[in-house]
C-alpha cells in the first residue's frame, strides 16, 4: 500500500500551513475554536445520551429530545471537524506519528458509526421509544456505547499532547 | 438546599476555571525536576512552531564527545511575549540553555532559560513547569 | 494577590504527588475534561431552551430542573478532578493575568447562574416578557463560553 507520508510532508511544507504552525495568533485561535466547539458539540451529545440511558430529562419524550437537539449537535460538529482538519493540515507529520491521535480517529469513526446506525434504525420509529420496552432497551444500549465512545474520543484527544510513545 | 447548590457550583467553577485545560500536559510526565541541566553549545536548528518550540543543540561533553540534545520550549505566542523572535535563532549560533532533563530520554530537556551569544536572557519555559523562579 | 494561599496549595502533599507522577496527572486531566464537557452540555441545553431553541416542547422549568442535577453531579466531578491540578500548578496561575481574568469571569458566571438565571428558568411560562429569558440565555452562553475560551488561552498567552 503506498505511503501517505510524502503527501503529508508536502502539506507540511506548504507556505500557509507553515505560517500557521509558526504563528502567534493563528494556531492558538484555531486550537481554541477546536476545543470550544467540541465541548459544545459533545456536551449536547452527552445530554442526549443521558436521556437515552434514562438518567436525565426523563420527563421529556425521547424522540423530542433527540429531534430538537440534533440540529444543534450538527451545528457544533461542523466547526469541530473543520478546525480539526485544519489542525491536521498544519502539522500532519506530528499527528501521523502520534499513537493517541490514531486512537482518537478510530474512536471517532466508531462513535460516528454508532450514531449513524442508531439514527437509521430507530429514527423512523422514534415515537415508540418510550412505550416499547424493546426500543427502550436498544436506545439504552446505544446511549451507553455513545457515552463510552465520545468520552474515549475526548480523552485520547487530550492525551495527544503527551509524547510518551514518541 | 439553595446554599448547598451555590456552594457546589462555586467550588466546581473555581476549580474548572483554573484547570489548565491544556495549560499543561504534566511536566512530571516527561521531565524530572530533580535533574536540572545547564547546556552550553551550538544550536543546530530551532523549530519555531506551535504548540511547542524545539531547540536542537550540540553540547560538548567533558570527555570530548558531542551530545545531541532536544530541548522543548514554549510556542511562538509566549516566546514573542518574552521578546524573542524567530530571527534571533540562526543555525550554528552558540547559546546556553538551562532546563530539566527528560525522565525517559537523557538527551531530552525542558528548556527554562535561554541565554543568547549577545548576552540576552529569555524565559522559554511552558506553563506548568517547576516553581524555580525562572519565569520572573 | 493571595500569594500565601497559592504557596500553601503548592506545598501540599497531593501537589507533590502529582508533580512526581507519570500518569496520575494525565488521567485526572482527562476525566476532568469529560466532566467539564458534561457540565457545559447541561448549561448549553438550558441556554438553548431559554433562547427559545432546542427542546421547546418542554417547559423552561422542566429542562432547568433536569439540567440542574446534571450540573451538580458534573460539577462535583469537576471539583474532585480539578483540585489536584490546581494545587500542583498554583504558583504558576498566581502570576498569570489571563488566569485572573478567567477567575473574574467565572465568578460572574457562577453568580449569574445561581441567581438570575435560576429564577428566570424556573418562572412559569408566560409570566415574563419573552425578551427576558432570551437575554438571560444569551448572557449565560457568553459568560460560560468566555470561561472556556479564556481558560484555554492561558496556555498560549500566560
Amino acid at each position: 500500500m503506498p505511503s501517505i507520508v510524502p503527501a503529508l510532508e508536502w502539506l507540511e511544507g506548504l507556505a500557509w500551513t507553515t505560517a500557521i504552525r509558526e504563528s502567534v495568533w493563528g494556531y492558538p485561535m484555531i486550537e481554541t475554536a477546536h476545543v470550544a466547539s467540541i465541548v459544545a458539540f459533545a456536551g449536547l451529545v452527552i445530554m442526549m445520551d443521558l436521556r437515552l440511558v434514562g438518567l436525565a430529562f426523563t420527563h421529556a419524550p425521547l424522540a423530542q429530545i433527540q429531534r430538537r437537539l440534533f440540529p444543534w449537535q450538527i451545528a457544533g460538529l461542523v466547526p469541530s471537524t473543520a478546525t480539526g482538519l485544519l489542525l491536521c493540515c498544519i502539522d500532519p507529520m506530528r499527528y501521523y506519528g502520534n499513537v493517541f491521535f490514531r486512537v482518537k480517529l478510530a474512536l471517532l469513526a466508531l462513535a460516528g458509526l454508532n450514531a449513524v446506525v442508531f439514527h437509521l434504525k430507530t429514527y423512523r420509529r422514534a415515537e415508540r421509544w418510550d412505550e416499547d420496552p424493546q426500543a427502550t432497551a436498544t436506545a439504552r444500549l446505544a446511549g451507553v456505547v455513545s457515552l463510552l465512545l465520545w468520552s474515549g474520543t475526548i480523552v485520547s484527544g487530550r492525551l495527544i499532547a503527551y509524547n510518551w510513545f514518541a | 438546599m439553595k446554599t448547598k447548590i451555590l456552594l457546589v457550583l462555586l467550588a466546581a467553577g473555581a476549580l474548572w476555571s483554573v484547570q489548565p485545560a491544556q495549560a499543561h500536559h504534566a511536566f512530571a510526565a516527561e521531565y524530572d525536576e530533580k535533574k536540572p541541566v545547564t547546556l552550553t553549545g551550538i544550536v543546530t536548528k530551532m523549530q519555531w512552531v506551535n504548540p511547542h518550540g524545539w531547540i536542537y543543540m550540540d553540547v560538548k561533553q567533558p570527555d570530548g564527545k558531542v551530545k545531541h540534545w532536544t530541548i522543548e520550549t514554549s510556542g511562538p505566542s509566549q516566546l514573542s511575549r518574552r521578546g524573542l523572535k524567530k530571527a534571533d535563532f540562526t543555525d550554528g549560533m552558540s547559546a546556553v540553555v538551562k532546563g530539566y532533563q527528560g525522565v525517559k530520554d537523557p538527551a531530552l530537556a525542558n528548556g527554562r532559560t535561554l541565554v543568547l551569544a549577545d548576552g540576552r536572557s529569555f524565559y522559554v519555559g511552558s506553563v506548568g513547569g517547576p516553581n524555580d523562579g525562572a519565569d520572573r | 494577590m493571595f500569594l500565601p494561599f497559592f504557596e500553601w496549595c503548592d506545598g501540599l502533599a497531593i501537589s507533590q504527588a502529582y508533580r512526581q507522577s507519570l500518569y496520575l496527572f494525565a488521567l485526572t486531566q482527562s476525566l476532568h475534561l469529560v466532566a467539564v464537557t458534561t457540565f457545559f452540555g447541561a448549561i448549553l441545553i438550558g441556554d438553548l431552551r431559554l433562547l427559545g431553541w432546542g427542546p421547546v416542547a418542554q417547559s423552561r422549568a422542566g429542562i432547568a430542573r433536569s439540567a440542574q442535577s446534571v450540573l451538580l453531579w458534573a460539577g462535583l466531578a469537576v471539583l474532585v478532578t480539578g483540585i489536584p491540578q490546581f494545587t500542583t500548578h498554583a504558583l504558576t496561575y498566581q502570576r498569570s493575568p489571563i488566569f485572573v481574568f478567567k477567575m473574574c469571569l467565572l465568578a460572574a458566571a457562577l453568580a449569574f447562574t445561581a441567581t438570575l438565571r435560576r429564577r428566570v428558568a424556573a418562572a412559569d411560562e408566560g409570566r415574563l416578557p419573552s425578551w427576558v429569558p432570551r437575554a438571560v440565555g444569551a448572557v449565560s452562553l457568553a459568560l460560560w463560553m468566555g470561561v472556556t475560551i479564556s481558560g484555554r488561552l492561558i496556555t498560549f498567552y500566560g
